[in-house]
Order: structure tokens, then sequence, then C-alpha cells
């Protein structure tokens, strides 16, 4: 069985929102949500990066470890999805997720939170696969059409990766050993080629 | 030895710079480090390290998507919080409110309910005016909708998920939230008026306080200590539930109007104060509940009518009754002396 996950290589990553465009457009997400997100850290200075970040469906994940109403769920995939049923939209999810994926569409007065929105890598929710329902309170549902997550597909640059986890880092250990890592990055070799490296990228 | 003959000055000299060198030795093999700390010619930072070290905690960024801590890609603070409430809050607020509730069950096994020494009199005095027991049992009603409201926000996925199903249990969350969101408003009101119309009465008057702490009120036998018109005990739940309040108000607004685009660490700290105060308020609530209904007799009605038996005043706040012996009227008539409406039979 796999096990999905997302990884956003920052060496590529060029902050096009691409991602964040795909996902929006996808499920339908009403304003004020974004699923996905992509941040840059030192914008505009040396050692620019950015990093597409949404819900990294943590193992023991910490939302799923505060829900006052446990409405989350672990799929055979690995997939962390919540029941919209069940939420309540207290936000205890926001307070401990470190990635900031929760999300709560301001629905009713005093900003009072609605229920909780958050990715669900592409796998939509509790309810019938592919039904209607699960379409309107979750999104598409693309893995149960056998497809992969859309911003991942999207990605021009191919930095954000997702799908199981054995392949995405096949993909990433590959891109790692012909690039070097850290300094040399962009380094000497980057531009003039070093003897015995490789400059074709397979991925 | 033969410089020890030629002067002790000598040799002392000689000693020191024998430890001179000899600390040199030592540290000898330490210098490489200080050259290399100054002089390396090759500095290659990680820029990986660096950057990764810093977006872990919290270090702000920017994004395209606007909106509250967007620009924070990780921020782990979010951890200490799940700590605090998962191992620290839920098992030790339950071990302190089962505590107290154990403790008054023991207590009221082995002692019983403190009845009126020598019965009632017949003749009572006013105890509580009508605007007093109005804020009361104003903030009485608002605090115990929060407490339940709020218990249930906490135990309710160990205690109430069991017993109700998810399904069921997620309708109660709801209309708990919802009503804890709504009704705290009203607590925002109580607060300051609880504040108001007890303060004169509830001002600490260190002998007479400190002393009746000493004694421990004259619960765990003893004579009675001395007490004005509000023991040390009722002082300290006044100044507990005030200031407890104003502390569960200040928290209580951050949380619940995240319009205002607090962030993450503030809705983490003021959610942890909230709750730590709203566990001390609800510990001192029980004491407060039981010692005012079953454990004791003839004081429930200080909130109802306002006026309490003239021996229960004498046997539990002489002081105070003292004072106001020569008001005490007969039960069947009211009394004239003290404000009208507090003694008329005025539902609570």
């Amino acid at each position: 069985m796999a096990r999905m996950k997302f990884l956003c290589d920052a060496e590529r990553c060029i902050e096009c929102n691409a991602c964040v465009t795909a996902c929006k457009n996808e499920h339908e997400i009403p304003w004020g949500v974004n699923r996905r997100r992509v941040v840059t850290i030192k914008d505009g200075e040396p050692g620019e990066r950015s990093v597409s970040v949404a819900c990294m469906h943590c193992s023991d994940a910490p939302c799923a470890t505060v829900c006052p109403v446990d409405c989350f769920y672990t799929t055979d995939d690995g997939v962390v999805l919540h029941d919209k049923d069940i939420c309540i939209g207290c936000g205890y999810c926001f307070y401990a997720c470190p990635f900031g994926a929760p999300q709560f569409p301001a629905t009713s007065a005093f900003g009072s939170r609605g229920k909780m929105d958050k990715c669900t890598f592409c796998a939509g929710g509790p309810e019938e696969d592919s039904s209607a329902e699960e379409k309107r309170k979750y999104g598409r549902n693309r893995l149960a059409e056998g497809k992969l997550p859309l911003c991942a597909e999207m990605c021009a640059t191919k930095a954000l990766l997702g799908g199981d986890g054995d392949r995405v880092s096949d993909i990433f250990r590959e891109r790692i050993t012909y690039r070097g890592s850290a300094a040399m990055a962009w380094g000497w070799g980057v531009a003039y080629d070093k003897q015995g490296v490789k400059k074709s990228y397979s991925q | 030895m033969k410089c020890c003959k030629v002067s002790d000055f000598a040799c002392g000299r000689a000693l020191k710079g024998m430890l001179l060198v000899f600390s040199l030795v030592l540290l000898l093999p330490l210098f490489p480090y200080a050259f290399a700390e100054k002089h390396s010619p090759i500095v290659v930072p990680n820029p990986g390290t660096d950057l990764w070290r810093a977006v872990r905690h919290a270090s702000e960024g920017s994004s395209q998507v606007k909106g509250v801590d967007t620009g924070v890609l990780v921020d782990d603070n979010g951890k200490s919080w799940l700590e605090f409430r998962v191992k620290k809050l839920v098992p030790y607020s339950a071990y302190l409110l089962g505590g107290v509730l154990s403790v008054f069950l023991l207590y009221f096994l082995i002692r019983g309910r403190i009845k009126i020494e020598g019965g009632p009199s017949g003749r009572v005095v006013q105890r509580t005016t009508r605007i007093q027991r109005w804020a009361h049992w104003f903030v009485a009603i608002v605090f115990v909708i929060l407490m339940l409201t709020g218990l249930v926000m906490l135990y309710g996925r160990w205690v109430l998920i069991p017993l109700l199903g998810p399904d069921g249990f997620s309708g109660t969350a709801q209309v708990a939230k919802t009503l804890h969101d709504y009704v705290g408003v009203l607590f925002v009101v109580g607060v300051p008026l609880l504040f108001v119309v007890f303060i004169r009465e509830a001002l600490i008057k260190f002998k007479v306080d400190a002393m009746w702490i000493v004694k421990g009120g004259g619960y765990l036998g003893g004579s009675h200590p001395l007490s004005g018109k509000l023991n040390a005990g009722q002082k300290l739940w006044y100044w507990t539930a005030v200031l407890g309040g104003v502390v569960l108000c200040v928290t209580g607004l951050i949380l619940d109007f995240p319009n205002f685009e607090q962030g993450r660490e503030v809705m983490q700290t003021s959610h942890m104060v909230h709750t730590i105060a709203a566990v001390v308020v609800t510990a001192f609530f029980f004491v407060h509940i039981y010692l005012s209904t079953l454990g004791m007799e003839g004081v429930f009605r200080a909130m109802t009518t306002g006026n309490v038996d003239s021996n229960w005043a004498k046997q539990h706040h002489i002081l105070w009754y003292e004072e106001i012996k020569d008001q005490a009227v007969p039960e069947s008539e009211p009394s004239e002396a003290a404000d009208i409406p507090a003694t008329a039979k005025q539902p609570g």
C-alpha cells in the first residue's frame, strides 16, 4: 500500500503559484480559503527560496490529537482527512498545526469559524467516492479516479512532488545525487559541468 | 633541594615558571581551534542548514496568499500548545476537580452537614441586598453555562463520545461551542458587576482574615475563628472569581474574535491562560456550591430571601453579628430596619 507524501523541492520552486490556483479551481474552494500556499523565504535577498506548502498528511497528526470532537482519520494511503459533519469549527487544529494547513471560511457572525477546510491530497472525504456530496464538501476525489493531486501534476518545474512516498524519495534522491547538495548546488559545476557528472536530469 | 637553600623567593619563582609552562603544555592541543576560528581560509556556509533551521522556528517569509500567518512556513509552537493541552491540562485538571469533589464527599461523610448551633432562633437579619442577589444569580447562571460548555469541550472527546457516539457528540459540542462563544460576552458584563456589588464586604482585613485561614475556618475542628460579614474563605472566592473572571474575559475575547487577525501564537497563549484560569475558578466554584447548599444549614437563603437566621450569623460571622444584632426581626414579619426590597419575600 502506498504512503502518500508531498515534497517541494526548494531549488526548483519558482513561486509561480500555479499549484495554489490549480487547487482552488479543481476543488472550487471559496473566497478566503487557500488549501495550498507558496511561502517565499528571504524574498529579494541572496539565498531566496520558495516552498509550496499545504497539509503534509502527518503520520502522527497534531490536528487529530487535539480535535475535541475527534473528526480526523487517516486513510489506508496515509492521507489525513476529516469529517465536516462532525467538525465544529473550534480552531484547535489551526493552533496545533505547524504548517498552517487548516482553514476556516468566515461563514458566521463576528468572525466565528465555519467548518474547517484543508488539503485532502485530492482524496475527498468520508462520503461515497466521487459523489456530488463529497465534491461539494471536500472537492474532487482524484485519487479515486487513479490520479495524483493536481497541484503536483500541474507544477511546471516539477518542484512539487506528490504521490507514493517511496517514488517521491527515489526521484528526489536522484536529483540530489546529480545536483550536489547544499553549497555546491549553485556552484561552478552547475554552470560549467564537472567531470564525471551527468548533466541530463532524468526526472 | 638546593634552590631552597639559596632563597625561598627564587624557589617560588621557579615553581611559578614551571606551573606556567605546564599549563601552556596542557592548553597546547586547543590552540589550533583558536587559530582556525580566526584564520580559516575557506568559509563555506551551508545555505540549506541555516535557512531550514530558521524556517522551522516560524521565521517570517512572504506569500502571495494573504491572511493571518500565511508568510510563516513552519511554526512549531503548536507542539507546546498541544503538549500542554493533552499531557497537562486534561489530566491535571481532572485530578484537581475530581480531587476537590472527593474531598468534599469525604468531608460530608465524616462531618455531615454543618448545623446551626442551638437551632434557628426564628429571628432573621438581612445578609444581602437585592442588587447583590441579582448580580449573584446573573453571574451564577452565566458562569454555570460557560463552565458546563467548557467542560464539554475539554473532556467530551473522552467522556461523551463513548456515550453519545461521534455524530451525537458533534451536535452537543456544536451547541456547547456556540453557547460558550455567545454567553461568554455576558460574562464580560457580569464580572465588573460582581466586583462592584461585593467589594465593600470583600476588602481584606489582614489580622482577622489571616487568623481565619490559620484556623482553617473552623472546618477541621477547633473553635470557630472570628469573622466579619465575609470570612477569609469567602473573600478568597470573591477575589478568585473577580481576578480569574477578568483573565477569562480578556483571553476569552481574544479567542472569541478571530476576525481581528491575531496570530496563532497569541491564540495559543490566550487559550492556555484561559483554560488554567477556568480550571482554578471551577475548582473554587465546587467549594462554593458545596458550602452554600449541601454542606451548611441556613446559608442558602442568604441568596434567595436575602436574610439569615441570627443564630447562624452569630455562629459564622460573629463580628458582623455584633454590628447588626439589633436589627434582627422575627422571621414572619418583614424588617423595616434594613432596605425594604431585600427583606420582602422577593424571588431570587
